[in-house]
C-alpha cells in the first residue's frame, strides 16, 4: 500500500513534531464531520476530533500501513466520538450547552430549507451508527470498503445498514410529508 | 416501506443507482407507472439523495490544528505494568501453581511432619528443659499457598493484562 502521506508520517516519527499540523490540516474536516454525526453537539465533536488527532500522533508507530492514513486516523476519531458518545449519555446536559445547541438549531432551522428540515428530522430517528455510515455514504469521499474499515463493520454489514437507513430515511420523509400535508 | 415488497424496495435502490440491467430497468419502469406508491417512495429517496449528496462538509474552529498541536505533548503517560510483562507475570503466576498441585497430586507433601524444638542449637544453649515438638501439616500449607497463588493470578490477570488491554482498546480500538 502506498500513500503519499507515508512520507510525512517518516518525517513525523523521525521526530519532526511541527510537520503533523499538515496532516490535521488536511484532515481536520472530515474527522470533525464524523466526530459531528456521532455525537451531533459541536464543542464535544472539536474535542473529541483534536483527542483522536493527539491519540493518533501517539500511535504513528503503531500504523501498519496496509490502509489509507486518513482510513486509520478516521477509525481512531469514529471510536474516540463513540466513547465520546458513551460518557454523554450517562452524564446529565448543563444549562449552557442546552443554550448553545438550542440557539444553533433555532439558527439552523431559519437557514434550512424545507426539505432539508424534513430530512435533518427523518435522520434524528436513525440511530448513530447508521447516521454516520449513510453520511460517509452520500460524502463520496469513501467507498464501501473504507467506511467499514472506519465503523470497524464488515461491507456487508455496511452495505445492509446503508440500504437500509436510505429506505427508512425515505419513509420517514414521506411520513413527515403527510403530516406537514394534513396541518395546512 | 410498508406497502412495497422487499424486492421493490431492493429494486428501488438499485434503480437509483442506476444498477438495474437493461432489461430489468425496463420492467422495474413499467411496474413504476403503474404504481402510485412506488412513484412515490422514488420521489421520497431521491429526494434524500438530492439533499444527503449536497451535505457539505462540517469544519472545526480556525485553531482547531493549534490546539491540537498544543495537545500533542500534554499526552498522559500510562502508569502500570505494559501489557507484555502484565502477561509474563501472570504465565510465571500459573506455573507456579501447576508445579505446586502436580508435586501435591504427586503425593510429594503426604507425609505429616514435626518441628522438634529440642534439636535446636538454641534449646541446649539458653533453655534447659525439654520443648514440644510443633506438628507441621505441610500438605495443608501448599494447599494454601496455591490458593494465595490463585487469588494473586486473577489479581494479576485484572490489573496487569485485562485492564491495560481494555484501556488499549479503548484508546485505539485498531
Amino acid at each position: 500500500m502506498t500513500d503519499p502521506e507515508f512520507e510525512l508520517i517518516d518525517r513525523i516519527i523521525a521526530g519532526n513534531q511541527t510537520v503533523y499540523a499538515e496532516l490535521v490540516d488536511r484532515h481536520k474536516s472530515y474527522a470533525f464531520t464524523i466526530a459531528y454525526k456521532v455525537l451531533e453537539n459541536r464543542s464535544d465533536a472539536e474535542e473529541a476530533a483534536q483527542d483522536a488527532f493527539v491519540k493518533a500522533y501517539h500511535h504513528l508507530k503503531s500504523f501498519k500501513r496496509d490502509a489509507k492514513f486518513s482510513t486509520w486516523l478516521y477509525r481512531i476519531v469514529f471510536n474516540t466520538a463513540v466513547s465520546y458518545k458513551r460518557k454523554q449519555k450517562v452524564k446529565f446536559q448543563d444549562i449552557e450547552t442546552t443554550v448553545v445547541e438550542y440557539g444553533q438549531e433555532a439558527e439552523g432551522i431559519l437557514e434550512r430549507s424545507d426539505k432539508k428540515k424534513y430530512i435533518q428530522q427523518a435522520m434524528n430517528k436513525l440511530n448513530e451508527v447508521d447516521k454516520l455510515v449513510i453520511s460517509l455514504f452520500y460524502l463520496e469521499e469513501f467507498s464501501l470498503e473504507e467506511i467499514a474499515e472506519i465503523t470497524g463493520m464488515l461491507v456487508n454489514t455496511v452495505k445492509v445498514r446503508v440500504h437500509r437507513a436510505r429506505l427508512r430515511l425515505a419513509d420517514e420523509l414521506t411520513i413527515l410529508l403527510k403530516k406537514e400535508a394534513l396541518t395546512l | 416501506m410498508k406497502n412495497i415488497s422487499k424486492q421493490q424496495e431492493d429494486n428501488l435502490i438499485a434503480y437509483l443507482d442506476d444498477a438495474l440491467s437493461p432489461s430489468e430497468k425496463e420492467h422495474f419502469e413499467q411496474e413504476l407507472s403503474a404504481s402510485p406508491v412506488l412513484q412515490q417512495q422514488l420521489a421520497a429517496l431521491q429526494n434524500v439523495t438530492r439533499v444527503l449528496k449536497n451535505t457539505p462538509l462540517e469544519h472545526p474552529s480556525k485553531n482547531f490544528t493549534q490546539r491540537v498541536m498544543n495537545g500533542l505533548n500534554q499526552y498522559p503517560v500510562r502508569s502500570g505494568l505494559p501489557l507484555k510483562n502484565g502477561i509474563l507475570l501472570l504465565i510465571g503466576v500459573m506455573i507456579a501453581v501447576g508445579i505446586a498441585s502436580f508435586l501435591l497430586a504427586a503425593g510429594v507433601f503426604d507425609a505429616s511432619g514435626s518441628i522438634d524444638l529440642n534439636n535446636m542449637v538454641l534449646q541446649n544453649k539458653y533453655i534447659p528443659e525439654s520443648l514440644p515438638s510443633i506438628p507441621v501439616n505441610t500438605k495443608l500449607i501448599i494447599n494454601i499457598i496455591i490458593m494465595l497463588n490463585i487469588a494473586l493470578a486473577f489479581l494479576v490477570l485484572d490489573r496487569a493484562v485485562l485492564k491495560p488491554w481494555f484501556e488499549r482498546r479503548t484508546r485505539m480500538n485498531l
